[in-house]
């Protein structure tokens, strides 16, 4: 059972039509799609190296659906997740209610996920500051309350979208030098390959 | 084995003869159709692929086997006179043809929908929808029991609040007197009426679509909505909270039921209730299904390669057995959304037919998109994600290892045939369907069908006359219609189904002449033209 070689799960999370899948796609094909919605079914997952430090890791993304007929299967997605994007449209003050559900279901059962919050469409904001219905600060101290990472970004224009999983996979790396050093990252042929090549998605 | 050929080679010289066939032939070329299930081109050697069942046995009652097809082995070849006579039949019979004056005269400026609009009466003081809502030729309505839309196809749901309660009204009238409406048919429109508990679907149109084709339509909505949410949820949900908002759970599918409705009327799979075969040399499909079969894993139930909405192969768990109304959703689900385009996605799925109780998870992964080719492979275990995709690496590694990928990436660039390739002069477009296989094929829509306007219109007679044919009270046979624009032959029997479109200007004896000829063409191609073996991993 070798999968595919993935170092850190990271699961796209929030309400629907946020634009979860336009910042995975800003990220993986440097592209923005403009045109009409288009849901995304089910979930999509998508793998990318990313440098850090000299060192290759590896994101296996999954962007899954906001739509609610999914809510009840969304934890095959976010199980041993290792990061969590959890967005919001900046226009859209109910979907940051969203963001506090999914943050409070990450609390209970994935508690090793690192939370990243990601107010979306920030191009918008930035041309009409009327349009904005969620403020900054308000969101910044619900972030610090939860120990999580805030951002703005815009997939149109790809403002901090770059720097978003960046830091994922800075924290990734980071986060997991500091802990024991169980799981050996050198190749072993004798043993334990399929530990080294499944850290994502352990059950 | 021996003796199914044996039967086979036996029936084909009967048959042969009837048809007056030059004797001299070889026996192998003279590929007459059988009348017997199982024997007819394009029908599967061993079993079937697909769950065998009627196409309307929704209709009928809810009981359905999940048992295969046994092909060819029930009514054995016992009479031959019938076969002749059926054959006597096509040549001499062909008296019902459609010249209803009527219907003749609505055919041709029916179906561009520019007909005047009609006016419905509303309560003064309810929403209006625009007017050019009221001119669509078939809205389709979903609600629920409690009379709360849940699907619109033109939208407006907020706007029929009333309609729905009169919809609703009429269902719950009939039925406190233990009758159930089926439709209403007034003004030039029929209403049809399905009632699948918790939800209720209608239909408004006016098409000359049969009653019966009608609610099968609606009954692929109805699967349609079951294959989001199951049945087990449907229900659920409907006996906690009778007036639950179904739209909310369903928000974002609008788009997979309307490219649904939209492709029934445009694609005959759906009318045929059969899947569509891509053509392929046998050699090119069977490395492709090897490729398939030696990508196995426990959790894999089907593995499916198909492109532009044809199947070009299918391998399955032993026992297991799709049914052509999950593929077709399943086809359905993958093309109406660009979701899928890129990655790799793993999405839960009902197969109602096959199961509505509960969700498959499926991998849907595009291994190139010029040509189409998609790979769709269905699990039990949702967690086995990475497993499967694992498994479309090995498939494409073996692919381009055999040599495989780029003759059928070349294949799949040309997969429609030209009619012409059959060379009869007056053959336009025809639909073959096996029925044993649940496997059809046809041509490519070329001129004058090569716009969408045509196409529809072509579609919407044969479906005329699919429904004329198998019109309950008054089933028929052999149907010659002839029409201003061309004529159609249809003909069914127990083993297959085929619509020829000729040029108008043929005659019926032509026309007769030319099915034997195409079906003997059919014969001959069937290895290309359909999938003769089943596959399991």
């Amino acid at each position: 059972m070798s999968g595919q070689r993935v170092d850190a799960k990271v699961v796209m999370l929030g309400k629907e039509a946020v634009g979860k899948t336009s910042l995975v796609e800003r990220y993986v094909h440097h592209r923005f799609l403009q045109g009409p919605y288009q849901n995304t079914i089910g979930a999509a997952f998508v793998a990318k190296a990313i440098n850090v430090g000299g060192r290759n890791v590896t994101l296996g993304i999954w962007d899954t659906a906001g739509s609610e007929r999914y809510e009840a299967m969304s934890r095959i997605y976010y199980r041993g997740a290792r990061a969590a994007i959890v967005c919001y449209d900046l226009t859209d003050c109910s979907s940051f209610e969203r963001v506090k559900f999914w943050v409070n279901e990450l609390q209970n059962f994935e508690e090793h996920c690192r939370i990243y919050i990601c107010g979306t469409k920030s191009d918008l904001v930035e041309n009409d500051k009327s349009l904005r219905q969620v403020d900054f600060h308000d969101v910044q101290d619900y972030a610090d309350e939860i120990k999580a990472h805030l951002c703005e970004t815009s997939s149109k224009t790809g403002i901090s979208v770059d720097e978003l999983f960046q830091k994922v996979a800075e924290d990734y790396v980071n986060y997991s030098d500091f802990q024991v050093q169980t799981e050996p990252k050198g190749v072993d042929l004798n043993s334990r390959k399929d530990l080294t090549s499944y850290t994502c998605c352990h059950h | 084995m021996a003796s199914d050929v044996d039967k086979r080679s036996h029936w084909e010289t009967a048959a042969a003869s009837s048809l007056s066939v030059d004797p001299g032939n070889d026996r192998s070329d003279s590929p007459a159709p059988a009348l017997i299930q199982g024997m007819e081109p394009g029908a599967s050697q061993d079993e079937a692929m697909f769950v065998h069942a009627q196409s309307y046995e929704d209709l009928t009652g809810e009981v359905e086997g999940m048992e295969p097809a046994s092909p060819g082995l029930e009514g054995q070849i016992e009479n031959m006179e019938e076969i002749t006579q059926d054959f006597s039949k096509l040549s001499t019979q062909l008296s019902v043809s459609s010249s209803h004056s009527d219907e003749q005269s609505r055919e041709a400026p029916c179906e561009c929908g520019d007909s005047p609009p009609p006016v419905i009466q509303e309560a003064d003081g309810e929403l209006h929808p625009q007017d050019d809502w009221y001119q669509h030729q078939k809205h389709v309505f979903v609600l629920s029991e409690a009379g709360k839309p849940v699907y619109s196809r033109y939208r407006s749901e907020e706007a029929l609040s009333s309609t729905a309660g009169v919809m609703m009204a009429l269902v719950s009238f009939l039925e406190t007197e233990k009758n159930a409406i089926r439709s209403i048919h007034a003004d030039g429109y029929t209403v049809v009426f399905v009632r699948r508990s918790p939800l209720v679907l209608v239909s408004v149109s006016h098409t000359r679509q049969s009653e019966q084709e009608i609610a099968q339509e609606l009954l692929y909505i109805y699967y349609q909505i079951v294959s989001l949410v199951t049945l087990t949820q449907l229900h659920h949900l409907f006996q906690q909270r009778p007036s639950y908002d179904l739209r909310r759970l369903l928000s974002g599918s609008e788009r997979i039921t309307d490219n649904l409705l939209d492709s029934m009327d445009t694609d005959p799979s759906f009318l045929l209730a059969s899947v569509r075969c891509l053509p392929l040399t046998s050699g090119l499909r069977d490395a492709a299904t090897y490729c398939l079969q030696q990508a196995k894993a426990k959790s894999l139930v089907f593995s499916i390669l198909m492109s532009a909405q044809q199947l070009v192969t299918l391998v399955r768990k032993k026992d297991q057995y799709l049914h052509p109304i999950d593929i077709h959703l399943l086809f359905n689900l993958v093309t109406s959304s660009s979701s899928f385009r890129e990655g790799e996605a793993w999405t839960p799925v009902c197969l109602p037919k096959f199961n509505p109780s509960g969700f498959f998870h499926t991998y849907i992964s595009y291994l190139s998109h010029k040509p189409e080719l998609l790979l769709l492979m269905v699990s039990t275990d949702r967690e086995d994600f990475f497993t499967v995709s694992n498994c479309k690496k090995k498939i494409m590694e073996r692919l381009e290892k055999r040599g495989t990928w780029t003759p059928l990436k070349e294949a799949l660039s040309n997969s429609l045939y030209d009619v012409a390739q059959v060379g009869i002069p007056e053959l336009r477009h025809f639909l073959y369907k096996s029925k044993s296989s649940r496997l059809f094929t046809s041509p490519a829509m070329t001129a004058p069908y090569n716009t969408e306007v045509e196409q529809k219109r072509l579609v919407s007679l044969y479906q005329y006359l699919h429904g004329r044919a198998h019109c309950s009270s008054h089933p028929l046979t052999t149907i010659y219609h002839i029409g201003p624009q061309e004529n159609i032959l249809a003909w069914v029997t127990e083993a297959f189904e085929l619509y020829v479109c000729f040029s108008p200007l043929g005659t019926k004896s032509s026309a007769v002449n030319g099915v034997s000829r195409l079906l003997r063409w059919i014969r001959k191609e069937e290895e290309k033209l359909f999938i003769l073996s089943s596959s399991t991993y």
